[in-house]
């Protein structure tokens, strides 16, 4: 994995991203549905990271 | 030991090497990066801490409401922030882009933009404890926002410094374009996208949910 600055900033947008999604749906709806989702995005990432070092531990 | 002597003096005459030899560094990740990688994981799980602490004071604790009453945040003037926060992220990657590309000025550029929506956050974040209404000794709720909020305005700050050498050191023409010739650069700027990241995280809990 290349840890630089550019591969950090991939990662700014997506959390500015999951942010942006988290407090729409909380502005629409009620905070409870945005800790849940923030949950879900949470258990994703948890997933994601989990794989990718999975795949890392093989090569 | 002793071949390690022999070595040594074999480099001493054919590199004129002084002192004891380099220390042995990873060829995957250079070590200035690697130093700031594990410095930013510390502060992960230190504002883990502080996190676990809110939680469990807003959810464990279970107050009748959450900001207890007569509190209020301002939400709109955080998100401003957060939004001037972002900015700054972007404008740190085109400095960062522009020295890539060998391209000085767009690099100054960059820095100075960052530097100044750093330090319009910082003024904004103090300018909104002043005009809160309440202060850190006001029920748990005022302790932990202004533990949370005062931790991350602590890294911007530090973050700021960061870039004021950075800066500094751009316009003395310090930087190049290869890799190695502008970590100087690369490492506040990871360290500055570390601190955007958390404060789109604190916003989101604290203000937001």
């Amino acid at each position: 994995m290349k840890f630089n600055e550019a591969a950090v900033f991939k990662w700014v947008v997506i959390v500015v991203a999951a942010g942006a999604l988290i407090v729409a749906v909380t502005l629409l709806t009620r905070p409870l549905v945005g800790a849940l989702l923030l949950l879900a995005i949470v258990i994703a990432g948890c997933i994601y990271a989990y794989r990718w070092w999975i795949s890392q531990k093989r090569h | 030991m002793e071949s390690a002597s022999v070595a040594v003096g074999q480099s001493h005459a054919d590199h004129h090497h002084h002192g004891p030899p380099e220390a042995n560094q990873s060829s995957r990740i250079d070590r200035q990066t690697l130093g700031i990688l594990l410095f930013i994981v510390s502060e992960v799980m230190l504002f883990g801490a502080f996190f676990a602490s809110y939680f469990f004071l807003r959810v464990v604790v279970d107050p009748q409401s959450w900001p207890p009453e007569p509190f209020e945040l301002p939400k709109a003037v955080a998100g401003m922030n957060t939004a001037i926060l972002i900015s700054s992220s972007f404008t740190v990657h085109y400095a960062l882009e522009s020295i890539r590309r060998g391209n000085r000025t767009g690099l100054k550029l960059g820095l100075v933009a960052t530097w100044l929506l750093g330090a319009t956050f910082l003024f904004i974040q103090i300018n909104e404890y002043v005009h809160l209404g309440f202060s850190a000794r006001d029920l748990s709720f005022g302790s932990i926002f202004y533990s949370l909020t005062g931790l991350h305005g602590a890294h911007v700050f530090v973050g700021l410094m960061l870039l004021s050498f950075a800066t500094i050191r751009a316009f003395r023409g310090h930087f190049g374009p290869k890799e190695e010739d502008h970590l100087g650069v690369e490492v506040p700027g990871i360290y500055w996208h570390f601190v955007d990241i958390m404060w789109i995280i604190v916003y989101v809990t604290v203000y937001i949910l």
